[in-house]
């Protein structure tokens, strides 16, 4: 998760001690001096789903499936969570709020000093729920809205999912939740950036997510549909482009980017373009911090099953089961040679990324977009969309000097 | 057998729903033991293997895969019901008021939990 707004229209204003990634629930991104040492855990508290999406990572479903944590469980695992020291717990899905108890147990991750956050499709959250959410402290909602109305209705399966979608935002806004709009970018919606942008601004969101789309669930048929890098590039590039031009307006909308650390390298190299070399290597400096992609460090998911996966798009492997022993000795143990060569993969990186002056920012972004389209975990993540001139030399931070 | 054990049954049944799940273990050098590096979903034996080998090829000189389902797992330190006694049917819900349309289908808490999950052993327990 990189916020652009904090790295180019916010820098003065340091990180004050929190994390950077898992501050993804609190007012403002913020920036340690030191890498986050436990994982955000995403949680798929259920697999139902009331929508269908066509890039649904957790192969969610209409129907129900045996196998989803009760209460009490969920309870347990929280528990778990807690006692590690996870910092934030996201409620995911499948729809969380399919979950009739989903309101208690948001309220007991508070209880246990979680943070507790939400991802939701947004189509259920009458004024009501949003309410009680926030009463049981909720901390951020963030709604997936992936398209203006036609196009969103046919990625989400359902027509009227926009509408209900936007009154379920409208509802967290009225009640005062901390609320964001995350946006999956694909072939099919990408025209509908600029107006999905201005759709969050008119509403007076707080928070804008740009989603890479991942090759896991359902992503993983329709990686034809994902954007060419160079698409991508000029994505990223109006989103920065966006976020500026809103920021110089007063608008203090926080623009953060998800899923493909080729984005870091991009924003050091348009920090230069825009303003300059000492810019660019502070943004560098920061970046550097937070660690570059997360997976198997920094973010971590359970499926609603139990099972612990390195990511939440990473379903097809787990790494072992929180109903078979605590989630802290699951992550924890790396006698597991793929979360410990994931952990030191700036090691393995192969191609490309083996000498790319960005490894320490990005870390290869994308190691299952690697693994599903080469079959090797550790080659360069196909959605990489630098130039072979910004990749080679020195890094541009703040000990290597000025490369210009 | 509580009392004996202290361990509880964990259901795999449905962990592999969608996909079916195979258990992993690898050896890593000759004369090693094999060690259990989690689960991978693959529709078949042969789709596991070459996953598996994905994953783990440039490491494991054996690779072992056991359907998921077919793995009796027992435990000490599982979610079971019997660690929470605490606040199990003590109408939590009615605090937050709200959750009330979904709490009106009857399904106390402990039958959710048979109903779902399929693990009445560890609920029995």
């Amino acid at each position: 998760m990189i916020s652009i707004s904090k790295l180019l229209c916010d820098l003065d204003a340091e990180g004050d001690g929190l994390r950077y990634d898992a501050a993804d629930g609190s007012s403002k991104p913020q920036i340690t001096e030191e890498k986050q040492r436990r994982p955000v855990v995403v949680w798929n508290a259920t697999r139902r789903c009331n929508l269908y999406c066509s890039h649904c990572y957790a192969g969610a479903d209409l129907e129900a499936a045996p196998g989803e944590f009760s209460t009490s469980e969920a309870k347990t695992f929280l528990e778990q969570l807690a006692e590690f020291g996870a910092p934030v717990v996201l409620f995911s899905g499948g729809e969380p709020l399919v979950r009739d108890d989903l309101i208690e147990l948001v309220g007991y991750a508070a209880e246990l000093g979680l943070r507790p956050v939400l991802s939701s499709n947004g189509t259920l959250l009458t004024r009501e729920k949003a309410e009680a959410l926030d009463e049981a402290g909720l901390q951020y909602a963030g709604i997936s809205v992936d398209g203006l109305p036609d196009r969103n209705d046919e990625f989400r399966g359902e027509d009227g999912a926009f509408e209900a979608a936007v009154r379920g935002i409208e509802h967290c806004l009225d009640v005062g939740l901390k609320t964001g709009l995350r946006y999956t970018i694909t072939e099919a919606n990408a025209p509908d950036l600029e107006g999905v942008v201005d759709l969050l601004v008119e509403k007076g969101l707080d928070r804008f997510c740009f989603y890479h789309l991942d090759y896991g669930g359902r992503g993983a048929e329709i990686v034809d549909a994902d954007l060419s890098p160079r698409e991508k590039r000029a994505a990223i590039e109006r989103v920065a482009d966006l976020t500026l031009e809103y920021h110089d307006r007063g608008e203090e909308i926080e623009t953060l980017l998800v899923g493909n650390y080729a984005d870091a390298a991009f924003l050091v190299e348009y920090a230069r373009e825009e303003f300059g070399e000492a810019k660019a290597r502070a943004v560098y400096d920061y970046l550097e911090r937070n660690g570059g992609d997360p997976t198997g460090e920094r973010i971590a998911d359970v499926d609603y099953a139990g099972n612990v996966h390195p990511t939440q798009f990473w379903q097809g492997y787990s790494l072992g089961n929180v109903r078979d022993r605590p989630f802290g000795e699951i992550w924890d143990d790396e006698s597991n040679p793929l979360l410990s060569a994931l952990r030191e993969r700036e090691d393995r990186l192969t191609g490309k990324c083996a000498d790319c002056r960005y490894k320490s920012i990005c870390r290869g972004a994308s190691r299952l977009r690697a693994l599903a389209t080469t079959g090797d975990l550790f080659a360069p993540d196909p959605q990489c969309y630098l130039r072979d001139e910004e990749t080679r030399g020195e890094h541009p931070g703040s000990a290597a000097g000025a490369a210009d | 057998m509580v009392e004996k054990a202290r361990r509880e049954r964990i259901e795999a049944g449905e962990r592999g729903n969608p996909t079916p799940q195979w258990e992993v273990f690898l050896r890593e050098e000759p004369g090693d033991p094999l060690r259990h590096v989690g689960s991978i979903a693959a529709g078949s034996e042969s789709e596991a293997h070459e996953h598996a080998s994905r994953l783990f090829g440039w490491y494991a000189v054996d690779v072992w895969l056991c359907p998921a389902d077919a793995v009796g797992r027992y435990s000490t330190r599982g979610l079971g019901e019997a660690e929470r006694s605490d606040d199990d049917g003590d109408g939590t819900d009615a605090d937050d008021g709200d959750s009330g349309d979904g709490e009106d289908d009857g399904d106390g808490e402990p039958r959710v939990y048979k109903e779902t999950a399929g693990v009445s052993e560890v609920n029995s327990l």
